[in-house]
């Protein structure tokens, strides 16, 4: 991936690369699974709801859904399968050879480019989340100036990473029960039912709760984002939730004239106020020329 | 109207009459031979009994002939009726001789070989020396679990579909001339190839007794046993009227034998002592490949400290993982709700650049 392909002008518009084809296909599928397995699950877990037998006959009742579930669990396993091959690939190709061309890789700069991996958390995390608590509690009037990936992002990354660890294992656990009893005692399979119900509850709150909020209901996206079939943010997105990464980005492509202040957030009738990328100097110029008269 | 009249539109009356009751279904009364449903076919026959009881005596004539002992006279049960208007009866002793021919031996039958496999049984009142047992008012009688269930038959031939099978029916009758006698065998042997219950009813029968907080302190029963089965797959299964999983009895019944031979954990005899446990899971019909590991599997889990403390701080640390994470989150969610109300406030300005 090429910083100059990141910027993508539509319509008058900048938009900002974010997510691949192959990123997206991975989301997709991962996201239908769950819903799957949510939807074919929760009825079991709270079989005493009201709403429990509707829904578990709505996939065919009690001999049909634990199939549909199966199904679900291993096409998401699968996928879980597929995307530590991709990371791996990814990481080799963008970060590893490269630095074996300079011949620069040994242990050390190989572990530092892996904790230095966009994804990964980081000490910068930490401060945007004090900043941003400094920020909603009123404190201070600046939010943070986030990264490439956000600390929301790669929480809701590594999050379900987890969860496909502990909810795929327990679901093989006991799917496997008979095999895997040869060689543990018959209690995993207790275990294995706690852990695979209650972080699914976990998974599935989470999910709906703060990823929606996020991706979905809050102000500046509502009703819905659009990044994970499009791939690409819009403008005020970026400088909202990504001013670092924005920044960089547009120093890169020579555009840091034309940036949007940060914390722009769009407005409703944001189609005809937000001007055009011809119109951004004058539009940055009179922000600048505001802040410093006041 | 004239008395001629009068007496033609009785004498239609009459005619009618006797026609239906001609042409009424021969079972319709068939067990009613001492006109007991005279006075007890009334909804609202009733009295209020020594002890202070509401009896309702009314018997409903339709389910009472759908019923396992449409066949049996009132009086067959209820011996000490000899005379009509009768004084208050006893209580029926289920094991009787009855006034049915049991057709391989061609004696009088008798449930009272069922009180013999009970008294040898955990649910015996009497211990093994014929003592009473501590609390032995707690175990069951005979309608305790036996509410006279109501036929569920089972078709096997090719097609499965609930009803009567009309092509095993059709063998039957190659001998066989009545109708009446052929569905009634027909029923009293495929309810025995099955269940009359599915696996949740079996459930909430034991449950009467194995849910009820204080029985099972009194007894010092190691768990509410239809509700921790409840939460394991074979109870949520049943629970979603699957007939295909075990309910207690597939478990706590030792093959080839009854319910009511059914014996305690600590009997070294019994399928669910820990000697024996692994042949109820790795039987033909269940888990065959099942190792004996398997079956230290708890299928009574309780969430409880005392008796599970492993199980319980691992539910708990879930507990804490999900508040943990999801708390703080929604709070940054109200936050931020709030936030976007007044996006300019802050006690700190940011310096300007």
């Amino acid at each position: 991936m090429k910083r100059q392909n990141v910027i993508k002008e539509k319509d008058g518009k900048r938009y900002f690369f974010k997510f691949s084809l192959n990123q997206r296909f991975q989301h997709i599928t991962m996201a239908s699974c769950v819903i799957t397995l949510i939807l074919t699950g929760m009825p079991l877990k709270f079989k005493e709801a009201f709403w429990a037998p509707y829904l578990y006959n709505l996939f065919g009742g009690i001999h049909v859904a634990p199939t549909v579930h199966k199904i679900a669990g291993s096409t998401l396993l699968a996928l879980f399968a597929y995307h530590l091959v991709y990371v791996c690939v990814t990481i080799f190709k963008f970060h590893i050879m490269p630095l074996k061309q300079k011949g620069q890789l040994n242990a050390g700069t190989l572990i530092k480019t892996l904790i230095n991996l966009p994804i990964m958390p980081s000490l910068k995390d930490l401060e945007d989340i004090r900043d941003l608590l400094k920020y909603l509690l009123f404190i201070s009037d600046k939010p943070p100036e986030g990264a490439q990936f956000t600390w929301k992002e790669k929480f809701d990354y590594w999050a379900p990473f987890w969860g496909i660890v502990i909810i795929g294992s327990s679901g093989l656990i006991m799917w496997n029960k008979e095999l895997i009893t040869r060689f543990l005692p018959g209690e995993v399979i207790n275990f294995a039912l706690i852990a695979h119900g209650d972080e699914a509850v976990l998974a599935m709150l989470f999910l709906f709760i703060w990823h929606f909020y996020n991706v979905h209901f809050s102000l500046s996206v509502f009703p819905m984002g659009t990044v994970f079939l499009t791939g690409y943010l819009s403008e005020e997105q970026m400088a909202e939730e990504h001013y670092q990464y924005y920044r960089e980005v547009m120093t890169a492509a020579g555009l840091e004239d034309q940036m949007l202040p940060h914390h722009s957030r769009p407005r409703k009738d944001a189609g005809e106020d937000v001007p055009t990328p011809a119109e951004y100097s004058e539009y940055d110029l009179a922000g600048e020329a505001k802040l410093t008269d006041n | 109207m004239t008395l001629k009249q009068i007496l033609k539109s009785v004498g239609s009356c009459f005619i009618a009459i006797l026609g239906l009751t001609l042409f009424l279904p021969v079972n319709a009364s068939a067990a009613d031979i001492g006109n007991c449903l005279l006075c007890h076919k009334y909804p609202g026959l009733s009295r209020v009994d020594e002890e202070g009881n509401f009896r309702l005596l009314y018997v409903n004539e339709d389910i009472f002939h759908q019923s396992v002992h449409s066949k049996i006279q009132c009086e067959g049960c209820h011996t000490d009726v000899k005379k009509i208007p009768h004084d208050p009866v006893k209580k029926v002793d289920c094991f009787i001789q009855c006034h049915v021919i049991e057709p391989s031996s061609e004696k009088k039958f008798s449930h009272k070989d069922v009180r013999s496999f009970l008294d040898a049984s955990v649910h015996a009142k009497v211990d093994e020396f014929g003592n009473p047992k501590k609390y032995s008012e707690d175990m069951p009688t005979c309608l305790d679990c036996h509410d006279n269930p109501l036929y569920r038959p089972l078709s096997f031939f090719k097609t499965v579909r609930p009803g009567i099978s009309e092509t095993a029916t059709g063998r039957c009758r190659v001998c066989h001339k009545q109708d009446e006698f052929i569905y009634r065998f027909y029923n009293h042997i495929t309810t025995r190839l099955h269940k009359i219950r599915n696996p949740r009813n079996v459930a909430e029968v034991c449950a009467r007794c194995h849910d009820d907080a204080e029985i099972v302190k009194r007894h010092e029963l190691t768990t509410r046993a239809a509700y921790s089965y409840g939460e394991t797959f074979h109870g949520k299964a049943a629970f979603f009227l699957s007939e295909r999983v075990p309910d207690c009895l597939d478990c706590h019944v030792n093959r080839g034998q009854s319910v009511h031979q059914m014996l305690s954990s600590s009997n070294p005899n019994s399928i669910t002592h820990n000697n024996n446990k692994d042949m109820i899971c790795s039987n033909l019909d269940c888990h065959p490949k099942a190792a004996p590991g398997f079956a230290k599997y708890k299928v009574h889990p309780e969430f409880n400290l005392d008796k599970s403390p492993a199980k319980y701080y691992f539910t708990v640390f879930f507990l804490v993982l999900t508040g943990g994470t999801l708390l703080p989150l929604m709070g940054i969610m109200g936050l931020d709700l709030i936030r976007r109300l007044f996006p300019n406030a802050a006690l700190k300005r940011r310096k300007k650049s």
